[in-house]
């Protein structure tokens, strides 16, 4: 089994289509190719959640072998592959992250500090040309803004949640969650386009 | 308010939606919404691509080594012993089988028609009432007239809802649910789309709810713990209509089961189950 290059996704490589249409043949080199392209995001994503390394190892785990299960459920026509593998990872981090809860351990002190990263050179080697730009995207939304979202998105919190953890009217977060999610949705329009 | 009000209004909602952001009340309500407007399921699928750019705000990390090497042999064993689960918890619930490309093309439509007749079958049973195909042809033409017929309105229109965007749905399944030993005359029928994880259940023939007690569906997907689904009451006969959405992790291949529960809900199932989908 060849083992792609780990950190950056070489032009010349098959596209994540490709890899996942592979996978839902059962390819397993397909599967080392997917995970060795988006290993580093999806593991921030689940440590950022988690705090945790070793649950943080299970629920990628966890998540790529759904992705090795149900590959044949990705459907191009209806997303990016991008947001399918993030989904699942996600998804599993929240559900482990609410059975810790509610097994009675505090949730981690990101519960109370969700930090603006501002990673350093090291780690911004790592990253890639889209990170960098939905990075530069959110470190200019209001800070309210984006910690509305982080919220949401990193801790599975419901609006109603966030309003009454920030101490602000619903109403208001709602709209400070639209706003940042139509930046959001504009920087996927205007600069990454869909070829991601 | 007008239906474009209220597309409108759903509309606001989706980038909330899409953030999982959304009250339950609120996230209900849009689901219903969603399953009969193609143009909201089409913004959603662009405001679910924004809200994954969000992963981008964590620093990427490097798992172990090891970790590596473990999740392709995982991935090995469950190709030779698809019985094999590969997650670390196992549960001691009837576990459904792999079965992946299970549905080639030209099956898949003879399947999808067979259910088609099948659903507008329960849903006529539904009405208690025996209409013939004409009449059921000119329900759906007539919908909103025929929805005054079902004794709680609001909830059934958004279920009716559900269940005409599931028979337009070529991806349509259908699982029968069988009542165990607790509930030997129980039966029902769960149909769904697994592409976009609108599900139905119907039952009948369940003992009554007890007041301060609901039944509750979980979805068992292979290698995972059950996953809670929507609460419901029966009528008299037993009977319940609940439309939901199916957590994507049981999308594919879970088990279906109904236990009953205490009335605000349980994390994990706390009695015997009541009616449940084949194991195998």
């Amino acid at each position: 089994m060849t083992r792609l290059p780990a950190l950056k996704a070489e032009p010349s490589e098959s596209s994540d289509g490709d890899l996942l249409r592979a996978l839902a043949r059962g390819d397993q080199t397909a599967l080392a190719g997917i995970y060795d392209r988006y290993r580093l995001i999806l593991f921030g994503l689940v440590m950022r959640i988690l705090h945790d390394r070793a649950e943080a190892e299970d629920v990628l785990q966890e998540t790529f072998l759904q992705v090795w299960r149900r590959a044949g459920d990705f459907d191009e026509a209806r997303g990016r592959a991008f947001t399918w593998l993030v989904t699942i990872a996600r998804s599993r981090a929240l559900d482990r992250l609410r059975a810790s809860a509610s097994r009675g351990r505090v949730a981690g002190e990101a519960a109370q500090m969700p930090q603006d990263d501002v990673g350093d050179a090291a780690e911004d080697a790592l990253r890639s040309e889209q990170g960098k730009v939905v990075r530069q995207a959110l470190a200019e939304l209001p800070s309210e803004q984006r910690r509305a979202l982080f919220l949401a998105y990193f801790e599975g919190l419901t609006q109603t949640e966030i309003a009454a953890r920030l101490g602000d009217p619903l109403g208001t977060v709602k709209t400070r969650m639209r706003s940042g999610m139509i930046k959001l949705r504009e920087l996927l329009r205007d600069k990454l386009g869909n070829s991601m | 308010m007008g239906l474009m009000d209220d597309h409108q209004q759903y509309q606001e909602s989706l980038a909330l939606h899409a953030l999982e952001a959304l009250d339950a009340t609120e996230a209900r309500s849009l689901e219903a919404h969603l399953a009969s407007c193609a143009e909201c399921r089409a913004a959603l699928s662009e405001w679910r691509d924004a809200t994954g750019l969000l992963a981008h705000a964590s620093t990427p990390k490097a798992p172990s080594d090891e970790l590596r090497a473990r999740i392709l042999a995982a991935a090995r064993a469950e190709t030779r012993a698809p019985q094999t689960g590969s997650s670390a918890r196992v549960v001691p619930m009837p576990i459904a089988p792999r079965r992946s490309n299970l549905w080639p093309n030209v099956l898949r439509i003879a399947a999808a028609v067979a259910i088609v007749g099948l659903l507008v079958g329960v849903i006529v049973m539904w009405r208690r009432d025996v209409l013939s195909r004409r009449e059921i042809a000119r329900i759906t033409r007539e919908k909103a007239r025929a929805e005054n017929l079902l004794a709680r309105e609001r909830e059934a229109r958004a279920k009716e809802g559900d269940a005409i965007a599931m028979l337009n749905s070529r991806d349509t399944k259908k699982m029968e649910l069988a009542g165990t030993e607790t509930a030997q005359n129980a039966r029902g029928t769960f149909v769904y789309d697994p592409k976009t994880g609108h599900g139905m259940l119907m039952t009948e023939g369940l003992p009554a709810t007890p007041a301060d007690k609901q039944y509750e569906v979980w979805f068992i997907p292979k290698g995972h713990t059950p996953m809670p689904g929507k609460m419901f009451t029966v009528d008299a006969s037993g009977r319940a209509m609940v439309a939901g959405e199916i957590p994507l992790e049981a999308r594919a291949n879970a088990v279906i089961a109904i236990t009953l529960e205490p009335k605000k809900g349980s994390a994990a199932p706390t009695s015997a189950i009541y009616l449940s989908s084949p194991s195998s």
